[in-house]
C-alpha cells in the first residue's frame, strides 16, 4: 500500500524556479498496478524518487507499510523494489554474486537470501546461468537478472520506472509477465511510463501527469466516461492540446489546478 | 549503519568490489605489466644520471686501459706517470703492464691495486692491459676494458735549446656506460694536467712576472649534499606515481563506472548507507593500490639489487630489505590518502570520460611538488611534514638515505591519515548524489552550507573535516611559536592564546554556522538532574566533586611516573641536560599565577571544550559511549605529542590515560564542568610538583629524587580507584538522563 499526500517539489533551473511536481496525491493498494503516465518531463521520475525517499519533497509526504517518508526513509527503502529503464549489471560478477550482493545491501539474512535466489531462479528462468559472469549474458538474460534483482528482498512495494523502454517485443512480454507475477503476490506496483498502449494493457488504474500536475485519475472506464474518448492515446492528446491553449496565456511553469 | 557493519556484511560488500576490480583485465595490466616494463627502463635512465656524480664516491678498482702493443702501452705509461708526478700526489708504484690473452672483466681488479697509478688523489688509478686475440673495440664493447687506446703517435719537436715530444692519442670509450665514461673523464683530466704543466713552464720561462690570465680560488658555500639524496628522491616519486596509477582505474570503475553500467540508481535506492557503500569501494581501491605498491616495490628492489644500481646510489648496503619494509607502510598510508581523493573526484563525475578529465590535472598537479623533492637541497623540515604528497616523498627519501627525523615523520603520517579520513567523508557525500538529487549543488550545500534546522550533535564526518583543517593549523602555529624563540613567559602565553583560538573559538564558530545546539554539543549542562529531589541533587554534586578531587590527586602521579619511565628509555624529548637545566631555571622565574593560568586553567577549559565537547559528541553520534571515550582520548593523546617544534612521545601515554578519565567523567556526569575542574587540577599539580626544587624533593623522598615514594604511588592508585567508584555510584541513575536530554 502506497499513499502519497500533497507531494510538491520545486527545482531551480538556472535561477528560475520550476515546479516539477505540484501537490500530487494518489494511492496504490496491495495487488494493484497504478500507472503514472505522462510525456517526458511530466514529473514521473521526480515523483518516483520522492516515493523512494531519494528526494526530499518540499511539502507533503509518502506513507507505506506504516512508515512515513519524513524521518523513516531508510527504513522505507527496505520495503521498496526498483526496476528502472537503464538498469545494468556488473560485468565481472556472476549472476549469483550480483544477486547476493543486493540481498546484502537490503540487509537480507544470508540463508533467506539463498532460498529466495533459488525461488527467483525458477520463476524467472535464470537458473542455467547463475554462475556465469554477467558480461557473457544476452540482453534478454540480463533483463531477467535485473528483474530478479528487484525482488531479492521480497519488497511489498515495487516501483517500475519505464521498464520496457528500449526492449523488443519478447523483452516487453517478459516485463508484462513479471508484472502479472507481482500482482499475483499482492504487491503494490507503481509503474511510470509514457507508452500508453502498454499501460492500457497492464495497469488497473491510471494517473495522468502533465507538467507536475495530476490531470486525471481513475480506471480506464472512468477515464473513457470522463473524456468521451475510447483510447488512452486519444485521451492524452486531448489533454495535451487542451493544455497548449492555456499555455499561451500562462507562464509555462504555472500549474493548472489539479482535477482532483 | 550497524546492520551493515555487523555479520561480516561490510566484508562481503568489500569483497564484491574487490572481485569486480581484480577480475578486470585492465586492473591487472597496471598491476603486473607496468612494473615489469617501467623499472628496467628507469634503471637505464638512472645509470646515465649517476655518471660522474656518485660513482666517484666509492671507486673499487683501477680503470683498465686496453692497448694492442707494447710500444703504445709504454707510451701510455709514460704519460700517466708524468701526469701523476705533476699532480704531486706521488707515485704509489710504477704502473705494471699486464699481458692478457683474454682480458678479465674490467670491474674485477686485474692486478693488485697498489700497482695502479693514481692520477688524482681520490681515485684508484689506471692499469694498462695489452689485449691479444680479440680486437680492441670488441674488448671495449664487452666491458673487458674501460678505455681502448688504439695508437699513440709521438712527434719530436726541436726547440731552441731542447727537443720536446708531442703525443697524439686515439681513445675510445663506451658512451652511456657509467664506468667507461668515468674512466674517460679521469683520463682526460690526467692529459689536461700535462698540457697545463707545459704551458706553465713556458709562461714562466718567457717572463717570470707574467701572471696567469686567470687565477681562481673557488670556495663552495653551504653544506655539500649527498648526491645520492636527489637520486634517492626519484625512487619514491616513481613508486608513488605508480601507486597512484594502480588506484586510478579501480577508483573510476567503482564510482563513475557504476553510473556508466546503470547500476548506480539501483545501488542508491537500497537502504544501505552511502558511507558503507563508499567505504567498501574505498577498501577495494586501497587494496588494489597497495598491491600495486607492493608489486612496484618488489620490482624496484629487484632492479636495484641485481643491476648494481642500488649500491651506486645507497652505498655498500644497497637497497636493503629493511628499507623496503619501512617504505611499504608509507606507501600504504599514501595509498589510503590518494584513494580517498580519487574516489571523491570520481564520485563527482557522471561518466568515465568526465572522471578521467578530472583526474588528469590532479595527476599532473601532484607531479609538480613531486619534482620539487628531487632537488638535492630540499630538506625535510618540520613544516613540510604536513604538506600532503611532499611529506611522504621526502620521508621515503630520508628513510632510503638513512637520516629520517622523528617529528616530521610523525607529522607526515598523522596528517596524511587525517586528510584521508576527511576526504573520505567528502567522497561519501558526493557519491551517488547525482543519482539521488537533481544537481550536485545540493550536496555541496549540505556539506558546506548553513543548515536550516538546528541539530543536537555534530557528525563524525564533520569532526573529520574539522580535524583536517585543525591539525595543519595547529601544527604550523605551534611550530612557528617554537621557532620564534620567545621567552618562556611569552611562549606559554602564546600557547594559551593558540589553544583558546583553535579549540574554543573556531569550534564555536563552526557550531554556530552549522546550527549545532551548544548545550548538547559542548555539554554545557548542569551536573544536577532536574528529575532528582533537592537533596539528591546536592548529594550527587558532592559525589562528583569528591570523585574529581580523588582522580586528580592520583592521575598527576601517573603523568609524573610515565614521564620518568620514558626518560629512562631515552624516548623523551631530545634535550640535553644543559638545555633542561636552563629550561628549568627560566621556568622557576615565571610567576606561579601565570603558570597556573596558561598551563592549567586555559588548557583545561579550551581542550575540554573541544575534546570532551565537540569531539566526544561527534563520536557519540555514531559510537557507543566506551568506544567514543577511547577514540577521543587517542585523539587527545596524539595532539599532545606535538609541543612547539619538538616531538614529545613521552606525553602520549599519560595524556591518553588522562583522556580516558576525562571522557568517563564527561559521559557519566553529562557535563563539561567536572572535566574542566579535573583537567585544571591535574595540570596544576604536575606544574606545582615540577616547581619544587630538587633539593626539597630529596628531603621529602629520600635519596632517590627521581621517583615518587612507593607510599605515594599506592595512595595515588587507591585514590584513582576510589574516584572512579564514587563517580559510578554518584551517576547511577543519570545513565538514562543523557537519552532524555
Amino acid at each position: 500500500m502506497i499513499s502519497a499526500t500533497n507531494l510538491t517539489k520545486q527545482f531551480n533551473v538556472r535561477g528560475t524556479p520550476l515546479i516539477a511536481v505540484n501537490n500530487l496525491s494518489f494511492n496504490v493498494s496491495d495487488g494493484e498496478v497504478y500507472g503514472l503516465l505522462g510525456p517526458n518531463g511530466a514529473g514521473k521520475t521526480t515523483t518516483l524518487r520522492m516515493v523512494m525517499g531519494l528526494l526530499e519533497p518540499d511539502s507533503g509526504h509518502v506513507e507505506m507499510c506504516g512508515m512515513r517518508s519524513d524521518g523513516q526513509t531508510t527504513e522505507m527503502r527496505k520495503h521498496i523494489g526498483l526496476i528502472s529503464t537503464n538498469d545494468g549489471v556488473y560485468p565481472w560478477l556472476t549472476v549469483r554474486e550480483m544477486l547476493m550482493y543486493f540481498a546484502d545491501l537490503y540487509a537480507v539474512d544470508l540463508q533467506q537470501a539463498g532460498e529466495r535466489l533459488e525461488e527467483l531462479a525458477r520463476l524467472l528462468d535464470i537458473g542455467r546461468f547463475l554462475d556465469q559472469r554477467c558480461s557473457t549474458l544476452s540482453t534478454g538474460q540480463k533483463q531477467r537478472v535485473t528483474l530478479a534483482r528487484g525482488l531479492m528482498h521480497d519488497p511489498p512495494v515495487m516501483l517500475l520506472d519505464e521498464p520496457t523502454r528500449g526492449l523488443d517485443v519478447v523483452g516487453s512480454q517478459t516485463v508484462f509477465r513479471f508484472i502479472d507475477l507481482l500482482k499475483e503476490r499482492g504487491k503494490s506496483v507503481l509503474l511510470s511510463t509514457h507508452r500508453l498502449d502498454e499501460a492500457e494493457r497492464v495497469c488497473d488504474r491510471f494517473g495522468l501527469l502533465h507538467r507536475g500536475n495530476l490531470q486525471f485519475e481513475g480506471t480506464l472506464e472512468e477515464l473513457q466516461k470522463q473524456t468521451g474518448k475510447q483510447h488512452l492515446v486519444d485521451i492524452f492528446i486531448g489533454l495535451l492540446s487542451g493544455h497548449a491553449e492555456s499555455e499561451s496565456v500562462d507562464a509555462p511553469q504555472i500549474a493548472i489546478p489539479s482535477n482532483k | 549503519m550497524k546492520e551493515y557493519l555487523s555479520n561480516g556484511r561490510l566484508w562481503r560488500l568489500c569483497l564484491k568490489e574487490l572481485r569486480e576490480s581484480l577480475r578486470d583485465r585492465r586492473t591487472i595490466i597496471t598491476l603486473v605489466l607496468m612494473p615489469i616494463l617501467v623499472y628496467p627502463l628507469l634503471s637505464m635512465a638512472l645509470q646515465r644520471l649517476i655518471v660522474g656524480g656518485i660513482s666517484k664516491a666509492e671507486p673499487e678498482s683501477a680503470f683498465v686501459v686496453g692497448t694492442q702493443d707494447e710500444v703504445t702501452a709504454q707510451r701510455i705509461q709514460d704519460l700517466l706517470s708524468e701526469a701523476n708526478r705533476i699532480n704531486k700526489t706521488g707515485i704509489r708504484s710504477p704502473i705494471k703492464i699486464t699481458r692478457s690473452d683474454e682480458p678479465t672483466k674490467s670491474t674485477v681488479p686485474s692486478e693488485d691495486n697498489t700497482n695502479a697509478i693514481a692520477v688524482s688523489a681520490d681515485h684508484v688509478g689506471f692499469s694498462i692491459a695489452i689485449v691479444e686475440k680479440v680486437s680492441l673495440s670488441s674488448a671495449l664493447r664487452n666491458a673487458q676494458i674501460d678505455l681502448a687506446i688504439s695508437k699513440v703517435d709521438v712527434e719530436s719537436i726541436a726547440l731552441e735549446r731542447e727537443t720536446t715530444s708531442s703525443y697524439q692519442v686515439q681513445v675510445e670509450f663506451r658512451q652511456g656506460d657509467l664506468r667507461s665514461e668515468s674512466a674517460m673523464s679521469e683520463f682526460r683530466r690526467a692529459m689536461q694536467l700535462l698540457n697545463d704543466n707545459q704551458f706553465e713552464t713556458v709562461r714562466q720561462r718567457l717572463n717570470a712576472r707574467l701572471p696567469a690570465v686567470v687565477q681562481m680560488k673557488a670556495n663552495g658555500l653551504g653544506q655539500r649534499m649527498d648526491p645520492a639524496a636527489s637520486i634517492a628522491g626519484v625512487i619514491p616519486l616513481v613508486l608513488i606515481l605508480m601507486t597512484i596509477t594502480g588506484a586510478v582505474y579501480p577508483a573510476i570503475d567503482l564510482t563513475a563506472g557504476e553510473r556508466e553500467r546503470g547500476t548506480m540508481e539501483a545501488l542508491i535506492a537500497t537502504p544501505a548507507p552511502r558511507f558503507a557503500l563508499l567505504l567498501s569501494k574505498y577498501v577495494a581501491v586501497v587494496v588494489v593500490a597497495i598491491l600495486t605498491a607492493l608489486a612496484n616495490l618488489f620490482a624496484t628492489w629487484i632492479t636495484l639489487s641485481f643491476g648494481g644500481l642500488g649500491q651506486a646510489i645507497f652505498g655498500k648496503q644497497g637497497f636493503s630489505l629493511w628499507i623496503l619494509i619501512q617504505i611499504l607502510p608509507l606507501l600504504a598510508i599514501f595509498a589510503a590518502f590518494f584513494s580517498a581523493i580519487l574516489l571523491a573526484l570520481c564520485s563527482f563525475a557522471r561518466s568515465f570520460k568526465e572522471a578521467q578529465a578530472y583526474l588528469i590535472p590532479v595527476m599532473l598537479l601532484s607531479l609538480g611538488p613531486g619534482l620539487v623533492t628531487l632537488m638535492p637541497n630540499v630538506q625535510f623540515t618540520t613544516l613540510l611534514g604536513i604538506v600532503p604528497l611532499i611529506n611522504i616523498l621526502l620521508l621515503s627519501r630520508d628513510i632510503m638515505t638513512g637520516h629520517s627525523e622523528l617529528l616530521p615523520a610523525f607529522a607526515a603520517v598523522f596528517s596524511t591519515i587525517i586528510y584521508a579520513g576527511a576526504t573520505l567523508v567528502i567522497a561519501s557525500r558526493l557519491f551517488g548524489a547525482e543519482a539521488a538529487t537533481s544537481g550536485s549543488q545540493e550536496t555541496w550545500a549540505e556539506l558546506l552550507g548553513r543548515p536550516k534546522t538546528t541539530r543536537s550533535l555534530p557528525t563524525m564526518g564533520e569532526l573529520a573535516i574539522y580535524l583536517a583543517i585543525l591539525f595543519p593549523v595547529f601544527f604550523i602555529t605551534s611550530n612557528v611559536g617554537g621557532m620564534l624563540e620567545l621567552g618562556t613567559e611569552a611562549a606559554m602565553s602564546f600557547n594559551a592564546v593558540l589553544l583558546v583560538i583553535l579549540f574554543m573559538c573556531l569550534p564555536s564558530a563552526y557550531a554556530w554556522y552549522r546550527r549545532l545546539n551548544f548545550p548538547t554539543t559542548f555539554r554545557f549542562k548542569s551536573i544536577s538532574n532536574p528529575l532528582d529531589s533537592k537533596g539528591m541533587q546536592v548529594a550527587r554534586s558532592i559525589g562528583f566533586f569528591v570523585s574529581v578531587l580523588l582522580l586528580s590527586s592520583g592521575l598527576w602521579m601517573v603523568a609524573f611516573e610515565t614521564y620518568l619511565l620514558f626518560e629512562n628509555w631515552s624516548l623523551a624529548s631530545q634535550l640535553t641536560e644543559e638545555q633542561r637545566t636552563k629550561l628549568r631555571d627560566t621556568f622557576l622565574l615565571i610567576p606561579f599565577w601565570l603558570v597556573l593560568l596558561t598551563g592549567a586553567v586555559v588548557p583545561a577549559v579550551a581542550e575540554e571544550f573541544f575534546f570532551r565537547g565537540f569531539a566526544l559528541s561527534a563520536f557519540r553520534s555514531k559510537l557507543a559511549p566506551f568506544r567514543s571515550v577511547l577514540c577521543t582520548s587517542l585523539l587527545f593523546g596524539l595532539f599532545h605529542v606535538i609541543g612547539g617544534n619538538i616531538l614529545s612521545l613521552e606525553k602520549l601515554l599519560p595524556t591518553i590515560i588522562l583522556g580516558l578519565a576525562l571522557g568517563l567523567v564527561a559521559i557519566k556526569t553529562n557535563s563539561l564542568w567536572p572535566g574542566i575542574l579535573l583537567h585544571a587540577l591535574h595540570n596544576g599539580l604536575v606544574f606545582g610538583m615540577s616547581r619544587i626544587g630538587e633539593t626539597e624533593l630529596t628531603k621529602w623522598f629520600g635519596a632517590d629524587t627521581k621517583h615518587l615514594p612507593m607510599l605515594w604511588l599506592v595512595g595515588g592508585g587507591l585514590s584513582i580507584m576510589a574516584g572512579i567508584t564514587l563517580l559510578l555510584i554518584a551517576s547511577r541513575q543519570t545513565r538514562t538522563y543523557e537519552n532524555i536530554a
